[in-house]
């Protein structure tokens, strides 16, 4: 990774926000099992009206969730989306180093990050499987 | 998710607020309105009890009941009469009412005349008469089903929302325990709080055994008031009873209405019961026990 090229940022790889899973905070809890299911990817983004990150929900936490809940599925399906997101969860900003996001990855031991705007406001979604493509298709040519 | 208060009353009546913090709410009267002289004669004695007790009261009673057991079954006066009764008794007493409609045909009427309008527990879910409801413009009760889960009404309020309601009050009267029984979840008042609306408990129809008598439903009475204290405790805004002055000879409920002499005893319990809450949380903090320990 060291050797990653310095000129690439977060917005040269991110997923644009058409193609992040986003949800708002009221949806249902099912919907956002649905959402990733679709996406392949394992995280949904919780924005507000305004498009204000107020959470992420990844496969990680809901296993947890379901290792620890004893609710019946039927009232976990219905939860609002946003009772079960992790808030403030780490961003990272278009303009970021990609080397210096992907270190924020390693240290977080994460492979999605949100990317966020100075207002919060979600802008698109930094994951790890095109950064490798990039960097694997860059040392092959 | 913080809860709304709503406001039940228009015109002269005395209104009555609902929600977090305030004091518990009665919604009480008849089953049926079964002719303008008892009607007036309920409303006087419950007016008389509420004002002792200092309980804020709505009077409750319907004009057509649309889910007896039997075709012989006192349907109730109609609505064209049980509304002018139920106007009557609000100008007489300055009291608001509320009455559940079962068609959505009769959501306009209803909801000119009552404060309140209500939707029945067995049409809960039913999309024509939550859209009739929030088109009355008032606050709307709505009665969880016997067979829904708490959680799950969450959809019947969205569809209201949608339809552009933003005052409304949720009730459990019981859920249903295999045939002709039904049972109280005490969490279903949080759960249901959940919505951000006010939750009310219905005592009356909580202790009914469904149609359990052939063609009539059955009830065990006796349990109303350690039901009130229990629901009260968990955090109801609104307590809802039905009660009459002969209840082996009232024309809808005979086997669950209160009898209205307890009914002066029951509501100074549970005027005591929710202070008593409202003094613990305010001594010992809101409750904040997490799901996952």
């Amino acid at each position: 990774m060291q050797d990653a090229p310095r000129n690439l940022f977060v917005k040269d790889v991110a997923l644009p926000l058409d193609h992040c899973p986003v949800l708002a905070p009221n949806a249902f809890f099912k919907t956002a099992l649905e959402a990733m299911g679709r996406s392949r990817l394992g995280i949904v983004c919780v924005v507000d009206a305004d498009g204000i990150l107020r959470g992420i929900v990844t496969d990680g936490d809901i296993r947890r969730q379901l290792l620890k809940m004893q609710k019946p599925f039927s009232a976990f399906f219905g939860d609002d989306v946003i009772e079960h997101a992790i808030p403030h969860p780490t961003t990272v900003g278009p303009d970021v180093a990609l080397l210096d996001a992907v270190n924020l990855m390693e240290e977080k031991q994460v492979w999605d990050l949100p990317v966020v705007d100075d207002g919060g406001k979600l802008v698109g979604l930094l994951h790890l499987h095109p950064i490798v493509k990039l960097l694997v298709s860059q040392q092959d040519g | 998710m913080d809860m709304k208060t709503i406001t039940v009353g228009y015109g002269d009546v005395t209104k009555v607020q609902i929600g977090p913090g305030l004091p518990l709410a009665f919604l009480g009267g008849p089953c049926a309105i079964e002719s303008r002289d008892h009607a007036f004669k309920m409303a006087e004695a419950i007016a008389e009890i509420t004002q002792r007790v200092g309980v804020p009261w709505i009077y409750k009673s319907c004009y057509d009941k649309d889910c007896r057991s039997s075709p012989d079954s006192f349907h109730g006066l109609g609505m064209d009469e049980g509304l002018t009764i139920l106007s009557d008794v609000r100008k007489e007493f300055g009291v608001p009412v509320v009455s559940d409609f079962s068609d959505p045909s009769w959501g306009p009427a209803t909801g000119e005349v009552c404060d309140l309008v209500q939707i029945p527990a067995y049409l809960c879910r039913q999309t024509s008469i939550l859209r009739a409801a929030a088109l009355t413009g008032r606050p709307v009760h709505i009665k969880k089903g016997q067979f829904m889960s708490p959680w799950n009404m969450k959809n019947s309020v969205r569809k209201l929302e949608s339809f552009g309601c933003h005052d409304i009050m949720l009730a459990d009267r019981g859920t249903f325990l295999g045939y002709n029984m039904l049972v109280n979840d005490m969490t279903s008042f949080p759960i249901m709080a959940r919505t951000g609306y006010p939750v009310c408990f219905d005592a009356t129809h909580s202790i009914q055994m469904p149609t359990s008598m052939g063609d009539i439903s059955g009830g065990q009475r006796e349990f109303i008031p350690y039901l009130v204290r229990a629901a009260v405790a968990c955090g109801i805004n609104a307590l809802f009873m039905e009660t009459h002055d002969d209840p082996d000879n009232a024309l809808s409920d005979a086997n669950t209405v209160l009898d209205i002499k307890y009914l002066e005893n029951v509501l100074r319990q549970a005027k005591i019961m929710h202070q008593a809450r409202l003094d613990i949380l305010a001594e010992l903090g809101e409750d904040k026990v997490h799901p996952n320990g």
